[in-house]
């Protein structure tokens, strides 16, 4: 533990409020994500059940199904963030010693706030239009699109959080810089 | 600023876009965002700020494919098989039949990765389930660590060739070709490298003259029948998907779900995986994986289309085909690239970036799309275990800490020659590729 604290042995002090509650909040949505994708597989199977056993056409299904896989990307992406499950080249973090580590981790957190902060800042407007407008789709379910759109931008607002939580965590000294220990090295 | 930017070559912004695109992926942060900033850099340097209202359009556009459905479902059951016991059952069965044959244990694992490869699309899955179990009883039982390592390593990439596969389905959408054809054209090749790995280790162990502990243990025939049970789960899984997609009933996206649900049913039901926290480490693990695989195929649309919209692909892609080389020297080349790439990016990362450059060079030169994509995923299994950012060999190091990387890679460097070689017969024998997809569909 001594590469997180300010001396040999300290622990690291706890997270502040705001970052413990983002961490429960990307916890919620990945649940919610994780069930998004479960009941994406019943769906499909009910599709074929239809389809195939019954004869009949399906309607809402396929709409659905895409809407809901598209929702669980960002709605768990800050939770993916959150367990380090978005890949990333390591390489050079991996050569370098820590204090170079958690410069690098700052510097591509923030290269990553400024894309997902514009992707956000981008989302709004165009959630707001489908809103606005009540813009559905051309399937015969006609699903107003705000509703599955609504996912991008909570779920970037979320990211975002998320982003900045792992920031301060670094820069309080009470996380390591990707996670990685003093002795990982290539 | 922007003025000087618009005298330059589609070439030249080519070039920029790989150089920012490498410094930025080497801050280490995830593949998919530093896509997704390569991207917008460039559309706002030479679009201007108006540019950024085609962000969320585009990749949700680009997300709103129900091709892409299958990534998750592939992924989950992947997951499921992953989480059970359903690897070492696959693994002992297999042992107690090739039991006499030399180095048999090596080729049992071999082939339960084959099979297990059937159920998942993924290579880093087939590895862990299969080398839990397998590698330290290779060990145990006298094989030398290399060895045992290295066969583990080699044999989980055939998570990806062997159908389902997750990185051929990327390929599929990234291509615009058919993934059920690609599903079977990964089948021959599949066995061939299957086949070839069997193969140096049956002549590895008989060079060695490994003497397993137990090798004078005989198994009776009923101690070899009584596992059979345990693989018609995973027959009857396999059954349906195949019968599911090629029976004409479902697409690979209905097919992937209607497995995913046996998958699940197969690990609840006769596995007894039924505690809330092991379903939620399913589920978790599937979110986990196919979120990341998809964000990165979100913003890897944003970069196509960037890349696109400064005509930087057509302009790349022109210049190849002016060069009026050889086309063996081109797909050596292109071989090389991806190797390369490999050794460095994730398949998911490789195949969305190049593709849409590559493919006019491929059909241009005359090759085969199907038959391109078993070379690519055959260069993607080498990056798998290739250093620095060997997925496989990071696995292989989890599951047995006191093996030192360089032992894992010295066993694995014959395998990855055998790919070699395999990519070679190919090119010799593209009809190994295209024969099957062409007698079942035509």
């Amino acid at each position: 533990m001594s590469g997180l604290g300010h001396g040999a042995g300290s622990e690291p002090s706890p997270a502040p409020a705001w970052v413990r509650g983002v961490h429960v909040a990307s916890r919620i949505t990945g649940v919610f994500a994780a069930g998004l994708i479960l009941l994406s597989v019943g769906v499909i199977c009910q599709m074929v059940f239809v389809r195939a056993v019954l004869g009949q056409s399906s309607i809402w299904q396929t709409e659905f199904v895409t809407f809901a896989i598209v929702g669980a990307t960002f709605l768990g992406a800050p939770y993916i963030l959150l367990t380090r499950g978005h890949v990333a080249v390591d390489v050079v973090p991996l050569m370098v010693g820590m204090a170079a580590r958690r410069r690098m981790m700052v510097a591509g957190h923030l290269v990553m706030l400024v894309f997902c902060g514009c992707f956000l800042w981008a989302s709004v407007p165009w959630w707001w239009e489908a809103f606005h407008t009540g813009q559905t789709t051309a399937s015969i379910w006609r699903v107003e699109v705000w509703i599955p759109y609504l996912a991008v931008p909570v779920g970037l607002a979320l990211l975002c959080l998320q982003a900045l939580a792992d920031l301060a965590q670094v820069l309080g000294r009470r996380d390591l810089p990707f996670g990685l220990k003093e002795e990982d090295r290539l | 600023m922007t003025n000087w930017l618009l005298s330059l070559s589609p070439l030249t912004v080519g070039m920029l876009i790989f150089i920012v695109t490498c410094a930025v992926l080497a801050l280490g942060l995830p593949i998919a965002f530093a896509l997704g900033a390569v991207a917008l850099l460039f559309m706002v340097a030479f679009e201007g700020l108006n540019s950024l209202h085609f962000v969320p359009e585009t990749i949700y556009a680009g997300l709103s494919d129900f091709t892409l459905v299958s990534l998750p479902m592939f992924v989950i059951m992947g997951a499921a098989v992953a989480s059970s016991r359903a690897g070492s059952d696959l693994y002992e069965v297999l042992s107690r039949w090739l039991h006499r044959v030399p180095g048999s244990l090596v080729i049992s694992n071999i082939g339960a990765c084959a099979l297990f490869s059937s159920l998942t699309g993924s290579s880093p899955a087939t590895c862990a389930a299969i080398g839990k179990m397998g590698i330290p009883e290779m060990r145990r039982r006298g094989y030398d660590a290399d060895l045992a390592t290295g066969a583990i390593a080699a044999g989980g990439t055939l998570g990806i060739l062997i159908p389902p596969s997750i990185t051929m389905i990327l390929y599929g959408i990234a291509s615009e070709t058919s993934i059920g054809r690609l599903f079977i054209a990964g089948i021959i090749p599949g066995l061939l490298l299957t086949g070839l790995f069997m193969a140096w280790s049956l002549f590895l162990s008989w060079k060695r003259g490994t003497r397993l502990v137990d090798s004078e243990r005989i198994y009776s025939l009923k101690e070899k029948l009584e596992l059979m049970p345990r693989l018609l789960p995973f027959i009857a899984v396999i059954v349906g998907v195949v019968y599911a997609l090629y029976g004409g009933i479902a697409t690979p996206s209905e097919a992937a779900g209607v497995g995913a649900m046996l998958c699940l049913v197969m690990v609840v039901v006769i596995y007894r995986v039924w505690r809330p926290a092991d379903l939620w480490a399913i589920l978790r693990d599937g979110l986990r994986e196919s979120g990341m695989l998809l964000m990165i195929i979100g913003t890897s649309i944003l970069f196509g289309y960037m890349m696109s919209s400064l005509q930087v692909t057509q302009s790349v892609a022109q210049a190849i085909a002016e060069m009026q080389v050889n086309k063996w020297l081109v797909l050596a080349a292109i071989n090389l690239l991806l190797l390369v790439a490999g050794m460095f990016l994730p398949p998911a990362a490789i195949i969305l970036m190049t593709t849409p450059i590559l493919m006019p060079v491929i059909t241009a030169a005359g090759f085969d799309p199907i038959w391109f994509g078993v070379i690519l995923t055959i260069n993607m299994e080498l990056g798998l275990i290739t250093p620095p950012v060997g997925l496989n060999l990071f696995v292989i190091n989890s599951i047995t800490p006191d093996v030192r990387l360089p032992t894992i890679l010295k066993g694995a460097f014959p395998f990855m020659m055998c790919m070699v070689v395999a990519i070679v017969i190919l090119c010799v024998f593209p009809e190994l590729a295209t024969w099957l997809p062409q007698k079942l569909m035509g």
